[in-house]
Protein backbone atom coordinates (compact mmCIF):
# COMPACT_ATOMS: atom_id res chain seq x y z
CA UNK A 1 0.00 0.00 0.00
CA UNK A 2 1.38 3.25 -1.18
CA UNK A 3 -0.60 5.04 2.30
CA UNK A 4 -1.27 8.77 1.95
CA UNK A 5 0.52 10.69 -0.37
CA UNK A 6 0.09 14.39 -1.01
CA UNK A 7 1.74 15.66 -3.92
CA UNK A 8 3.13 18.38 -5.13
CA UNK A 9 0.59 20.62 -7.14
CA UNK A 10 -2.16 19.71 -4.24
CA UNK A 11 -2.80 21.84 -1.41
CA UNK A 12 -4.92 20.91 1.75
CA UNK A 13 -6.04 23.39 4.28
CA UNK A 14 -6.95 21.33 7.52
CA UNK A 15 -6.39 17.88 9.50
CA UNK A 16 -5.36 15.09 8.09
CA UNK A 17 -5.47 12.09 10.57
CA UNK A 18 -3.95 8.58 9.47
CA UNK A 19 -3.53 5.25 10.44
CA UNK A 20 -0.67 4.69 7.66
CA UNK A 21 2.32 6.50 6.51
CA UNK A 22 1.98 9.32 4.80
CA UNK A 23 4.47 11.53 2.68
CA UNK A 24 3.61 15.20 2.01
CA UNK A 25 5.13 16.58 -1.01
CA UNK A 26 2.68 19.60 -1.62
CA UNK A 27 1.43 22.17 1.08
CA UNK A 28 -0.25 22.07 3.84
CA UNK A 29 -1.88 24.13 6.74
CA UNK A 30 -3.70 23.10 9.59
CA UNK A 31 -2.61 19.69 11.34
CA UNK A 32 -1.19 16.29 10.19
CA UNK A 33 -1.61 13.24 12.76
CA UNK A 34 -0.35 10.08 11.61
CA UNK A 35 0.26 6.67 13.85
CA UNK A 36 3.02 5.80 11.11
CA UNK A 37 5.81 7.31 9.62
CA UNK A 38 5.78 11.09 8.00
CA UNK A 39 7.93 12.40 5.50
CA UNK A 40 7.53 15.81 4.13
CA UNK A 41 9.36 16.47 0.81
CA UNK A 42 11.75 18.93 0.01
CA UNK A 43 9.27 20.73 -2.32
CA UNK A 44 6.79 21.29 0.22
CA UNK A 45 5.78 23.72 2.77
CA UNK A 46 3.59 22.84 6.48
CA UNK A 47 2.22 24.97 8.53
CA UNK A 48 1.02 22.52 11.26
CA UNK A 49 1.57 20.77 13.66
CA UNK A 50 2.77 17.48 12.93
CA UNK A 51 2.88 13.79 14.71
CA UNK A 52 4.16 10.85 13.45
CA UNK A 53 6.10 7.46 14.72
CA UNK A 54 8.70 8.84 13.16
CA UNK A 55 8.76 12.20 10.96
CA UNK A 56 11.53 13.03 8.46
CA UNK A 57 11.63 17.11 7.69
CA UNK A 58 13.29 17.88 4.25
CA UNK A 59 11.17 21.02 2.97
CA UNK A 60 9.76 24.05 5.14
CA UNK A 61 7.73 23.39 8.08
CA UNK A 62 6.30 25.66 10.70
CA UNK A 63 4.91 23.72 13.70
CA UNK A 64 5.51 21.97 16.53
CA UNK A 65 6.59 18.10 15.91
CA UNK A 66 6.62 14.91 17.97
CA UNK A 67 7.66 11.61 17.22
CA UNK A 68 7.92 9.17 19.84
CA UNK A 69 10.72 7.22 17.97
CA UNK A 70 12.32 9.91 15.71
CA UNK A 71 12.55 13.51 14.20
CA UNK A 72 15.13 13.93 11.22
CA UNK A 73 15.46 17.53 9.56
CA UNK A 74 17.24 16.64 5.84
CA UNK A 75 19.86 19.06 4.56
CA UNK A 76 17.98 21.42 2.90
CA UNK A 77 14.88 21.44 5.28
CA UNK A 78 13.70 23.89 7.63
CA UNK A 79 11.92 23.55 10.76
CA UNK A 80 10.63 26.83 13.28
CA UNK A 81 9.08 24.62 15.97
CA UNK A 82 9.50 22.74 19.00
CA UNK A 83 10.40 18.67 18.60
CA UNK A 84 9.82 16.26 21.16
CA UNK A 85 11.00 12.97 20.26
CA UNK A 86 13.27 9.78 21.35
CA UNK A 87 15.87 10.46 18.89
CA UNK A 88 16.52 14.03 16.83
CA UNK A 89 18.95 14.69 13.90
CA UNK A 90 19.90 17.77 12.01
CA UNK A 91 21.62 17.58 8.81
CA UNK A 92 24.47 19.48 7.71
CA UNK A 93 22.62 22.13 5.78
CA UNK A 94 19.44 22.43 7.50
CA UNK A 95 17.84 24.91 9.24
CA UNK A 96 16.13 24.72 12.63
CA UNK A 97 14.67 26.53 15.66
CA UNK A 98 12.76 25.82 18.60
CA UNK A 99 13.05 23.54 21.43
CA UNK A 100 13.94 20.10 21.64
CA UNK A 101 12.02 17.65 24.43
CA UNK A 102 14.18 13.77 23.90
CA UNK A 103 12.30 12.85 26.70
CA UNK A 104 15.50 12.55 28.62
CA UNK B 1 4.73 19.14 -13.00
CA UNK B 2 1.88 18.01 -10.99
CA UNK B 3 1.65 14.04 -9.99
CA UNK B 4 -0.77 11.82 -8.77
CA UNK B 5 -2.02 12.31 -5.31
CA UNK B 6 -3.42 9.66 -3.13
CA UNK B 7 -5.43 9.51 0.27
CA UNK B 8 -4.86 6.58 1.91
CA UNK B 9 -7.61 4.07 3.19
CA UNK B 10 -7.08 4.86 6.60
CA UNK B 11 -6.98 8.44 6.06
CA UNK B 12 -9.44 10.92 7.09
CA UNK B 13 -8.57 14.63 5.64
CA UNK B 14 -11.03 17.06 7.50
CA UNK B 15 -10.46 20.36 5.12
CA UNK B 16 -10.14 21.34 1.40
CA UNK B 17 -8.29 20.39 -0.88
CA UNK B 18 -7.00 22.44 -3.68
CA UNK B 19 -4.54 22.32 -6.91
CA UNK B 20 -3.28 21.00 -10.04
CA UNK B 21 -2.56 17.39 -11.16
CA UNK B 22 -5.01 14.37 -9.58
CA UNK B 23 -6.60 12.53 -7.03
CA UNK B 24 -7.27 8.97 -5.99
CA UNK B 25 -9.42 8.70 -2.54
CA UNK B 26 -9.38 5.37 -0.63
CA UNK B 27 -10.46 6.75 2.47
CA UNK B 28 -12.52 10.04 3.88
CA UNK B 29 -12.37 12.96 2.64
CA UNK B 30 -14.82 16.12 4.70
CA UNK B 31 -14.03 19.34 2.60
CA UNK B 32 -14.58 20.15 -1.02
CA UNK B 33 -12.09 18.94 -3.55
CA UNK B 34 -11.05 21.33 -6.67
CA UNK B 35 -8.38 20.26 -8.82
CA UNK B 36 -7.26 20.96 -12.06
CA UNK B 37 -6.96 17.24 -13.14
CA UNK B 38 -8.56 14.08 -12.31
CA UNK B 39 -10.33 13.09 -9.09
CA UNK B 40 -11.32 9.17 -8.70
CA UNK B 41 -13.07 8.67 -5.55
CA UNK B 42 -12.72 4.21 -5.18
CA UNK B 43 -14.78 1.80 -3.62
CA UNK B 44 -15.43 2.25 0.00
CA UNK B 45 -14.36 5.92 0.00
CA UNK B 46 -16.24 8.81 1.18
CA UNK B 47 -16.34 12.45 0.22
CA UNK B 48 -18.54 14.60 1.91
CA UNK B 49 -18.26 18.36 -0.04
CA UNK B 50 -18.42 19.37 -3.38
CA UNK B 51 -15.87 18.03 -6.41
CA UNK B 52 -14.91 20.18 -9.32
CA UNK B 53 -12.28 19.19 -11.52
CA UNK B 54 -11.63 18.03 -14.84
CA UNK B 55 -12.96 14.20 -14.53
CA UNK B 56 -14.47 13.05 -11.69
CA UNK B 57 -14.95 9.30 -11.04
CA UNK B 58 -16.61 7.65 -8.17
CA UNK B 59 -17.46 4.67 -7.21
CA UNK B 60 -17.54 5.08 -3.43
CA UNK B 61 -19.95 7.12 -1.59
CA UNK B 62 -20.14 11.31 -1.98
CA UNK B 63 -22.14 13.92 -0.64
CA UNK B 64 -22.32 16.86 -2.24
CA UNK B 65 -22.41 18.15 -5.98
CA UNK B 66 -19.98 16.86 -8.56
CA UNK B 67 -18.83 19.70 -11.27
CA UNK B 68 -16.48 17.98 -14.28
CA UNK B 69 -15.47 20.73 -16.92
CA UNK B 70 -15.04 17.35 -18.94
CA UNK B 71 -16.66 14.50 -17.67
CA UNK B 72 -18.20 12.75 -14.47
CA UNK B 73 -18.73 9.45 -14.89
CA UNK B 74 -20.40 6.93 -11.74
CA UNK B 75 -19.03 3.33 -11.97
CA UNK B 76 -20.84 0.60 -9.92
CA UNK B 77 -21.33 0.67 -6.44
CA UNK B 78 -21.35 4.25 -6.09
CA UNK B 79 -23.69 6.43 -4.55
CA UNK B 80 -24.05 10.04 -5.03
CA UNK B 81 -26.56 12.47 -3.11
CA UNK B 82 -25.66 15.87 -4.85
CA UNK B 83 -26.17 17.40 -8.56
CA UNK B 84 -23.75 16.13 -11.08
CA UNK B 85 -22.60 18.47 -13.96
CA UNK B 86 -20.52 18.42 -17.12
CA UNK B 87 -20.30 18.32 -20.57
CA UNK B 88 -20.15 14.38 -20.58
CA UNK B 89 -22.10 12.57 -17.76
CA UNK B 90 -22.12 8.70 -17.40
CA UNK B 91 -24.15 6.78 -14.69
CA UNK B 92 -23.35 3.38 -14.58
CA UNK B 93 -26.02 -0.02 -14.17
CA UNK B 94 -26.00 0.16 -10.14
CA UNK B 95 -24.48 2.84 -9.27
CA UNK B 96 -27.28 5.08 -7.27
CA UNK B 97 -27.93 8.90 -7.52
CA UNK B 98 -30.02 11.45 -6.22
CA UNK B 99 -29.82 14.59 -7.51
CA UNK B 100 -29.91 16.76 -10.88
CA UNK B 101 -28.21 15.61 -13.52
CA UNK B 102 -27.11 18.34 -15.91
CA UNK B 103 -25.05 17.71 -19.08
CA UNK B 104 -23.97 21.17 -19.64
CA UNK B 105 -20.77 23.19 -20.84
CA UNK B 106 -19.22 22.60 -24.06
CA UNK B 107 -18.42 18.95 -25.23
CA UNK B 108 -14.33 18.68 -25.38
CA UNK B 109 -13.74 16.85 -28.86
CA UNK B 110 -13.50 13.34 -28.20
CA UNK B 111 -9.53 12.24 -26.57
CA UNK B 112 -7.98 9.30 -27.79
CA UNK B 113 -6.95 8.22 -23.90
CA UNK B 114 -10.57 8.22 -22.58
CA UNK B 115 -13.57 7.58 -25.34
CA UNK B 116 -13.78 4.05 -25.89
CA UNK B 117 -11.91 3.37 -29.01
CA UNK B 118 -11.32 0.17 -30.62
CA UNK B 119 -8.88 -2.14 -29.62
CA UNK B 120 -5.28 -2.66 -31.33
CA UNK B 121 -6.74 -5.44 -33.05
CA UNK B 122 -9.01 -3.22 -35.39
CA UNK B 123 -6.86 -1.86 -38.68
CA UNK B 124 -7.83 1.32 -39.37
CA UNK B 125 -6.71 0.29 -43.07
CA UNK B 126 -9.67 -2.27 -43.22
CA UNK B 127 -12.51 0.75 -41.97
CA UNK B 128 -11.13 2.82 -44.88
CA UNK B 129 -11.09 0.81 -48.28
CA UNK B 130 -14.85 -0.27 -47.48
CA UNK B 131 -16.58 2.33 -49.70
CA UNK B 132 -19.39 2.44 -47.77
CA UNK B 133 -22.32 5.13 -48.64
CA UNK B 134 -23.42 5.47 -45.14
CA UNK B 135 -24.02 8.11 -42.83
CA UNK B 136 -21.09 9.18 -40.91
CA UNK B 137 -21.59 9.13 -37.12
CA UNK B 138 -20.92 12.15 -35.40
CA UNK B 139 -17.64 12.72 -34.54
CA UNK B 140 -18.35 13.13 -30.88
CA UNK B 141 -20.19 9.91 -30.41
CA UNK B 142 -17.68 7.72 -32.16
CA UNK B 143 -13.48 7.96 -31.33
CA UNK B 144 -11.36 6.08 -33.52
CA UNK B 145 -7.53 5.98 -32.77
CA UNK B 146 -6.67 7.66 -35.69
CA UNK B 147 -9.16 10.26 -37.14
CA UNK B 148 -7.26 12.35 -39.11
CA UNK B 149 -7.85 9.39 -41.73
CA UNK B 150 -11.41 8.08 -41.53
CA UNK B 151 -12.91 11.54 -42.14
CA UNK B 152 -11.23 11.92 -45.22
CA UNK B 153 -12.92 9.84 -47.76
CA UNK B 154 -16.73 9.51 -46.23
CA UNK B 155 -17.37 12.99 -47.72
CA UNK B 156 -16.72 12.10 -51.34
CA UNK B 157 -19.44 9.11 -51.21
CA UNK B 158 -21.43 11.36 -49.44
CA UNK B 159 -21.88 13.11 -51.87
CA UNK B 160 -23.18 10.67 -54.57
CA UNK B 161 -25.49 9.47 -51.87
CA UNK B 162 -28.51 10.91 -52.99
CA UNK B 163 -27.78 9.87 -56.89
CA UNK B 164 -27.19 6.02 -55.95
CA UNK B 165 -30.60 5.51 -53.93
CA UNK B 166 -32.96 3.42 -55.51
CA UNK B 167 -35.46 4.77 -57.78
CA UNK B 168 -39.29 5.28 -56.14
CA UNK B 169 -41.56 2.34 -56.40
CA UNK B 170 -43.98 2.55 -58.91
CA UNK B 171 -47.51 1.56 -57.91
CA UNK B 172 -49.94 0.45 -60.43
CA UNK B 173 -52.68 3.18 -60.79
CA UNK B 174 -55.84 1.30 -59.91
CA UNK B 175 -59.17 2.41 -62.31
CA UNK B 176 -62.35 3.71 -61.02
CA UNK B 177 -64.42 0.28 -60.06
CA UNK B 178 -60.71 -2.02 -60.19
CA UNK B 179 -61.44 -5.11 -58.20
CA UNK B 180 -59.63 -7.72 -56.35
CA UNK B 181 -59.26 -10.60 -58.11
CA UNK B 182 -62.04 -13.28 -56.77
CA UNK B 183 -60.70 -15.69 -54.26
CA UNK B 184 -63.02 -18.61 -55.72
CA UNK B 185 -61.33 -17.96 -59.43
CA UNK B 186 -58.49 -18.92 -57.41
CA UNK B 187 -59.99 -21.69 -55.50
CA UNK B 188 -59.20 -25.48 -56.68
Amino acid sequence: MAGTVIAEGLSIEGDITSDEEVVVQGSLRGKLTSSDAVSIGPASVVQADVAGQSVSIAGQVTGDITAPERVDIQAGGRLVGDVKAARFTIADGASFKGAVDMEV
Amino acid sequence: MSQSSVIGAGTVVRGNLSGEGSLEVYGRVEGDVSLSGEVSVREGAAVLGEIVAAKISVAGAVQGNLRGTEAVLLERGAKVVGDLSAPRIGIANGALVRGSVRTEGEAAPAQNKRVASPGPGLRPATFVAKPVAKVEPKPAAVARAEPAEPPAPPPAPKEKAPERRPPPPVLPSLGKGAKGKKKKDRDE
